[in-house]
């Protein structure tokens, strides 16, 4: 369970979870016959309801635009804009610093780690996973249906019961790897690095083998046969031809992933230590312990709220691009095979 | 297929990240020696002048040949722990008293007691009470820093506001102060907007303990006596402060609106009446609102002798330390008179320059105490603040501290979720402090066996 | 075929694990492990390995002085699943932990449910509402913490300024700090990222033949009925698989929670017990206390409830699903 901190697990994370869905029936575009009047009292509920899923996000970006003692005033258009946290506005003013230049919490240097390590991550699990997922689709060998077994059961695995072995082998390669160790010459990887937030990636993960055996099982055995009598090697017909047709599958494994690590919270809190390797939602947990009641701060809400926006908006941006990725990935991925 | 080429082009980059790496970690580095600090960069405000002439002072003292690493973290646990258990411990670190007797149960720390001897330590210039925090099985572990003593804090305003003589605010009488609190608080259909007094359970919990003549744990710190006559007495009249503002949950909604540490406090803003608090609250008033009124008061046992509860933090050594003679050499020059003296100066020096007030450096060194109050402090015609300074100065006389216990996290960790749960209603002041007591036990036993 | 060849020149028993080995000397087979490489390499060093090992450090004192190296570990048998008995806080976190699931998976079921059936019937508009409701669902889950504490607030949070407008409610609860109220506001919160289970059922709705409703209108059955008799055994496999799923997330449920309540490093007064969680106390006991026999023991005790609670469900719910079409 590579990808699998129980945090992807949370209510938020059921997205990933939904998606090993293995009995959702084939989605059907047909028109029902609802009644003109009926449909606009549907409509008017929904829009609703839609307001009341918007809110919270509407409210955020507003809060993130006030000064300190307006934030909870729930005005959704901030009376005062000047005053915030995003420029650098007048000097002593209550906000007088940007949220990119506060030195305690380097909120650029986080969004770029989650940036990289999410790529990095997302390409890496998507390829290891495919290479992984092909084998499984096409080869014929002995011990296929034991070993396909063993990982649909990895994916039942709840990730605390490999965490705590996991991390004390990280723990020991920064001993080998660090000062004074054995090893002292190879690059420092253990604990507090960003190794462990990506390194497991590259040995698959079952959810995503998945995922791809799936989609590499209808593609029609002919198209390799084929390949074979041209002389291809089996790699460069896994490159050739599973691949590029796979891409719908790969661009929903790799978004998943890619959403999976800007969500996690449990594995950089378990290996990260200095404050510029975070990524950013380890670094939001910093700002509101550091600025909200709890942890002896001042109530800068305005800045916890600036923060979450820039955790919350590349999501949906990335959501905007790879919106069918997204869907078809939850309702379709796991279609019943 | 442009995937598979960047997917190759990702293996070949980190391929060669990885060995650029190691190439540039190969280099061996030589020379003068160096100093791993921790823990040391928080907990002192903006600014950090203080520490920023305790470290000059100390450096000035150890020489020109040490290099310093001192990543400004504050201290944290768990990333204590994780140096630990990777075997990559820092030489020297800056940590709150309490916890060092749990670390030192578990083995974590060195004794100082080589140390002491070696660098002459003159043990007898530390107060009696941090030394004793920092003590654990007979050997010291740790050289003890700042301290922290509490007094309370009145707002003359709001209690002329309320009609109350602020003599009955003060703990000495609790039936006066339980009246003054009715009147002091001020309620708006069911909502809090002001607070009466603040008893400020569960932080200040073992200081009420011990105003009711009770020790939340036994003096050797092996028996926890959570569940005394005394604590329960301490718990019940605590909570009744609270429960006459109409219920905890209106008291919390309310006080977590308060910024004690922003220019619209509630000493400002009036929006509370009295609260027992750390010594340096009155150096953040008077940098933010130097100009409010207020009146500082002893923590009283009955009858009105003062009292008050000591924390701090101190300078430690981690066992596997790389360096222990020069972090022993850093610790002792960091807790020195001349030190903590070029600190005071200097922090008077800013103070005249922003016509702030200068509101003491209290330390756990009684000699350097003396010193600041008789040849560098000034109260520069701030009654109020001069008046807290004298209270405080002398506050350390009457200091008591939680004896060390092997267990002291979870000590703290019982007592508070007990007081939560009372807090919430869901269990009797004896039923809550009873489960504590059963919880604090066990995990003593369970250390001290280590 | 060279096996052929091989199973004719060797004389014996022809058995099913000689088959079974002899297709080792194909080039295919061996290609198929390498291509599995990745993957066994992972299972074997991060799942098969770690999974012993836990094991193993659950029956030791194996904490930070044993890794630090200044400690022996030492075998201390059944200790440390003894102490998960004595220890108050197992059953407070077990109970915490249900009780948010017991709320947070009817609910959101339910929720997703009543939403997917009204995109359904305003056809083209509800790709676009599909969209917005799915929006939550790609909220960090470190930020849908931080904005339960904003928005639950109990004096200026929104959600009681909104209940306060009503005539009858004169102060909302004070869903962050009184403990009765945590986790039915955490429950709420995680109701809110309902898209990914309504987009399943979207999909499912989509899926029930039109002529089963026409058959069943033609027979007079009322609006309940054609959704009680039709949709719900045809949506049942979807009903049934997202069940299963939320339960393990709910009991999982680690970052929201920590966000929200529990401090970094050290012990605070802020920390509701109201709002432990097993993954959190388990979290904590590992990674900030660094009890690691203990914390071993604990996953391991998580692992079997887990795996108990799945299989019960999976018992307890198939006779109720209907599959449809072909089905092995």
């Amino acid at each position: 369970m590579t990808a699998g901190a129980p945090s992807q697990l949370g209510p938020t994370g059921t997205g990933a979870a939904t998606a090993r869905l293995p009995g959702v029936a084939v989605p059907e575009r047909r028109r029902l016959r609802t009644p003109p009047f009926k449909r606009a009292i549907f409509i008017a509920l929904i829009l609703g309801l839609s307001v009341l899923f918007i809110y919270p996000f509407v409210w955020l970006i507003s809060a993130s635009l006030k000064p300190q003692a307006d934030v909870f005033d729930n005005r959704l258009i901030p009376r005062d804009f000047a005053n915030n946290y995003w420029g650098d506005p007048t000097p002593g003013a209550p906000g007088d610093e940007a949220l990119f230049s506060l030195p305690e919490v380097p909120v650029a240097t986080w969004f770029m780690n989650s940036v990289w390590i999410g790529v990095l991550g997302a390409l890496l699990v998507t390829f290891s996973s495919a290479l992984v997922a092909f084998a499984f689709a096409y080869f014929r060998f002995p011990g296929r249906n034991v070993l396909f077994g063993l990982v649909l059961a990895t994916m039942m695995l709840p990730g605390a019961v490999t965490m705590i072995p996991e991390y004390l082998i990280w723990n020991e390669l920064s001993q080998i790897t660090g000062e004074g160790g054995r090893f002292a010459a190879l690059p420092d990887i253990g604990v507090n690095t960003q190794y462990p937030l990506w390194v497991p990636n590259l040995f698959a993960s079952a959810f995503y083998i998945f995922l791809l055996r799936q989609f590499f099982m209808g593609i029609p055995r002919d198209l390799f046969d084929a390949a074979r009598i041209d002389g291809d090697s089996y790699f460069s017909m896994f490159r050739r031809i599973a691949l590029p047709l796979a891409k719908p599958a790969l661009i929903v494994a790799f978004v998943f992933e890619m959403q999976a690590k800007w969500f996690d919270l449990i594995r950089p809190l378990i290996y990260l230590r200095d404050t510029d390797l975070f990524t950013l939602p380890l670094g939001l947990k910093t700002i509101l312990d550091q600025f909200g009641t709890g942890g002896g701060g001042e109530s800068d809400w305005q800045i916890i709220m600036a923060g979450t926006v820039v955790a919350v908006v590349p999501m949906v941006i990335l959501f905007a691009l790879f919106q069918r990725a997204f869907l078809e990935g939850i309702s379709t991925s796991g279609r019943k095979g | 297929m442009r995937l598979w080429k960047l997917g190759s082009l990702v293996v070949v980059a980190s391929l060669a990240v990885v060995v650029a790496a190691s190439i540039a970690s190969a280099r061996v580095e030589q020379g003068a020696r160096t100093l791993d600090i921790y823990g040391f960069g928080s907990g002192f405000g903006r600014g950090d002048d203080v520490a920023n002439s305790l470290t000059a002072h100390a450096q000035r003292q150890l020489g020109a040949n040490v290099e310093y690493d001192n990543p400004r973290g504050g201290f944290n646990d768990q990333a204590f722990l994780t140096m630990l258990a990777s075997r990559n411990v820092p030489d020297v670190m800056w940590v709150d008293r309490p916890r060092i007797a749990t670390y030192a149960a578990r083995g974590a720390l060195q004794p100082l007691t080589s140390c002491i001897r070696r660098e002459r330590i003159n043990l007898r210039q530390y107060r009696k009470a941090a030394l004793r925090e920092v003590t654990y099985r007979g050997q010291v572990y740790a050289l003890p820093a700042f301290t922290n003593q509490i007094t309370i804090l009145v707002n003359p305003t709001v209690a002329r506001q309320a009609r109350v003589n602020i003599n009955d605010i003060g703990t000495a009488n609790l039936r006066k102060l339980q009246r003054a609190n009715r009147r002091l608080l001020q309620t708006d259909g069911g909502r809090v907007t002001r607070i009466g007094f603040d008893p400020k359970i569960p932080e200040f919990f073992p200081l009420w303990v011990k105003r009711f003549g009770g020790n939340i744990v036994s003096r050797n710190g092996m028996r926890a006596q959570l569940n005394s006559r005394q604590a329960i007495a301490a718990l019940t009249y605590t909570h009744g402060l609270i429960r006459a503002h109409g219920g905890w949950d209106r008291f919390k909604a309310f006080r977590d609106t308060h910024n004690w540490f922003g220019r619209t406090n509630p000493i400002s803003e009036n929006t509370i009446g009295a609260t027992p608090f750390e010594s340096f609250i009155y150096n953040v008033i008077a940098n933010n609102t130097p100009t409010a009124p207020l009146v500082p008061k002893y923590f009283q046992r009955r009858g009105g002798r003062p009292i008050t509860m000591f924390s701090g933090n101190g300078w430690a050594i981690p066992r596997g330390a790389r360096d222990p003679d020069l972090a022993c050499k850093w610790a002792k020059h960091m807790t020195s008179v001349p030190a903590w003296v070029s600190a005071a100066r200097n922090r008077l020096e800013i103070r005249r320059r922003q016509n702030e007030a200068f509101t003491g450096l209290y330390t756990a060194n009684v000699r350097a105490d003396n010193f600041i109050l008789r040849r560098v402090y000034d109260p520069m015609g701030r009654p109020q603040f001069n008046r807290a300074v004298r209270l405080l100065y002398n506050a350390p006389r009457y200091a008591f501290a939680v004896p060390p216990s092997p267990a002291s996290f979870e000590l703290r960790q019982a007592y508070i979720d007990a007081i939560n749960r009372v807090l919430a209603g869901q269990q009797t002041p004896r039923q809550a402090l009873n489960q504590a007591q059963r919880e604090a036990q066990a995990a003593i036993n369970r250390n001290r066996r280590r | 075929m060279a096996t052929t060849a091989v199973n004719a020149t060797r004389p014996g028993p022809p058995t099913r694990a000689r088959a079974w080995f002899s297709r080792f000397r194909e080039r295919e087979t061996w290609f198929a492990y390498a291509f599995i490489l990745p993957w066994a390499f992972g299972f074997v060093v991060l799942t098969a390995g770690p999974m012993i090992a836990s094991f193993y450090f659950s029956l030791t004192n194996y904490g930070v002085e044993q890794i630090g190296g200044f400690a022996e570990t030492e075998y201390v048998g059944a200790e440390n699943y003894s102490r998960l008995l004595d220890d108050g806080k197992i059953p407070l976190a077990l109970k915490n932990t249900f009780i948010y699931t017991g709320m947070m998976v009817p609910a959101t079921m339910v929720v997703a449910l009543a939403l997917a059936s009204i995109l359904l019937r305003i056809g083209r508009a509800g790709d676009f509402f599909r969209t917005v409701f799915y929006l939550p669902q790609i909220t960090p889950p470190v930020a849908v913490g931080i904005l339960i504490l904003v928005l639950f607030n109990g004096s200026y949070g929104v959600v009681n300024r909104a209940l306060e407008a009503l005539p009858f409610i004169e102060q909302g609860p004070f869903w962050t700090t009184d403990p009765s109220w945590i986790k039915p506001s955490l429950a709420i919160m995680s109701v809110w990222a309902v898209g990914g289970t309504m987009v399943i059922y979207l999909a499912a709705l989509r899926g029930v033949p039109q002529h089963l409703y026409e058959a069943a209108a033609m027979d007079g059955a009322s609006a309940f009925r054609r959704f009680k008799d039709v949709t719900l055994p045809m949506i049942s496999p979807a009903l049934f698989f997202t069940f299963i799923i939320l339960t393990i997330a709910g009991l999982n449920t680690f970052t929201e929670v920590y966000t929200a309540y529990f401090g970094a490093g050290s012990t605070g007064a802020e920390e509701p017990e109201a709002a432990l969680m097993y993954a959190i106390y388990l979290f904590r006991q590992a990674f900030q206390f660094f009890n690691m026999g203990y914390a071993a023991a604990m996953a391991w005790l998580f692992f079997v409830i887990v795996m108990a609670v799945t299989l019960l469900n999976i018992l307890g719910t198939r006779r109720f699903v209907f599959y449809q079409g072909a089905q092995r």
